[in-house]
């Protein structure tokens, strides 16, 4: 871990809570890419993951404990995710619950869930690795997902792709669950590495 | 007329679209309680939502990093100085009054 974030998570864990609030500034300037984009993973909007994040830091300044014995970025990033970022991702959607289906559970897996496949890598990382996966795939299935990925909404890719809407999203969700087979495949073989 | 039976791959392409976009919550308010129910027990659901995460992250997650952290950062400053002026007024409604002790 960078020597400098290693000194502010010392000074941010410290009881006295004057010195942790001089020690926010620079831990959420070294952090806040990381975790936003953490974030954005699970809301998909710049606004409420601002929002978020401002109670994620606000909760770590009050109580830092579960940073006390951080040993490194990728932990730090786990340990926030755990014990800070899902208790507000859950309070965000639980006022939500009275008009939804979704029992709680599955709100709070679809919305705030367990660490998943590769959900630590960096976000360089993760880019190189799907682009590597979805090079994978056959002409048909890459175009959707590479299409999907810019942005294009799935009548537009059914019009790329001279067919319906429906048979849209019947390849992608096929393409995506292959993708998934491959990433495990990739965990498992750097698990193995490890 | 939105459609009320959508099968799963249904589901799990307007889920991604909505998280692409931003507006999960009306994603969640669609839902009916069979859909409900069909996500439930789908584990293909479960195992695509990782992976259109992922997706959403690489394609879209650099957008969302703030030009301007020191603002940010003042956001933050000022939610501790509110939390700190809450835990002192409630720790000063606790303290016994003088009279009280008389």
């Amino acid at each position: 871990m960078d020597k400098r974030l290693r000194n502010v998570l010392n000074q941010l864990t410290a009881p006295d809570t004057e010195l942790r609030r001089r020690a926010m500034e620079p831990f959420v300037r070294a952090t806040f890419p990381v975790f936003i984009r953490h974030l954005h993973r699970y809301l998909g909007n710049e606004v409420e993951c601002e929002d978020v994040l401002e109670d994620v830091y606000a909760d770590i300044w009050e109580n830092p404990e579960h940073l006390r014995h951080v040993e490194s970025e990728g932990h730090l990033l786990k340990t926030v995710y755990l014990y800070y970022m899902r208790k507000r991702l859950r309070e965000v959607y639980r006022r939500m619950n009275r008009r939804s289906s979704l029992s709680q559970s599955d709100l709070q897996n679809l919305v705030a869930p367990e660490l998943g496949l590769c959900d630590l890598i960096s976000q360089a990382e993760l880019k190189q690795l799907l682009h590597k996966m979805v090079g994978k795939l056959k002409a048909r299935e890459r175009k959707a997902i590479v299409m999907w990925m810019e942005g294009m909404s799935n009548r537009a890719i059914a019009n790329e792709l001279k067919t319906t809407v429906g048979a849209v999203k019947m390849l992608e969700f096929r393409t995506i669950l292959k993708l998934r087979r491959m990433l495990k495949e990739y965990c498992g073989e750097q698990g193995e590495e490890d | 007329m939105p459609n009320t039976h959508r099968e799963i791959q249904e589901l799990l392409a307007d889920y991604a679209v909505a998280l692409r976009d931003g507006c999960l919550p009306a994603f969640l308010k669609s839902l009916t309680r069979e859909e409900a129910k069909r996500i439930r027990g789908s584990s293909d659901f479960w195992e695509a939502t990782e992976v259109v995460r992922l997706m959403n992250s690489a394609g879209f997650g650099d957008k969302v990093v703030t030009p301007d952290v020191g603002l940010f950062i003042s956001r933050v400053d000022a939610g501790i100085a509110s939390r700190l002026k809450k835990a002192g007024a409630s720790t000063r409604a606790h303290r016994p009054s003088r009279m009280n002790l008389r």
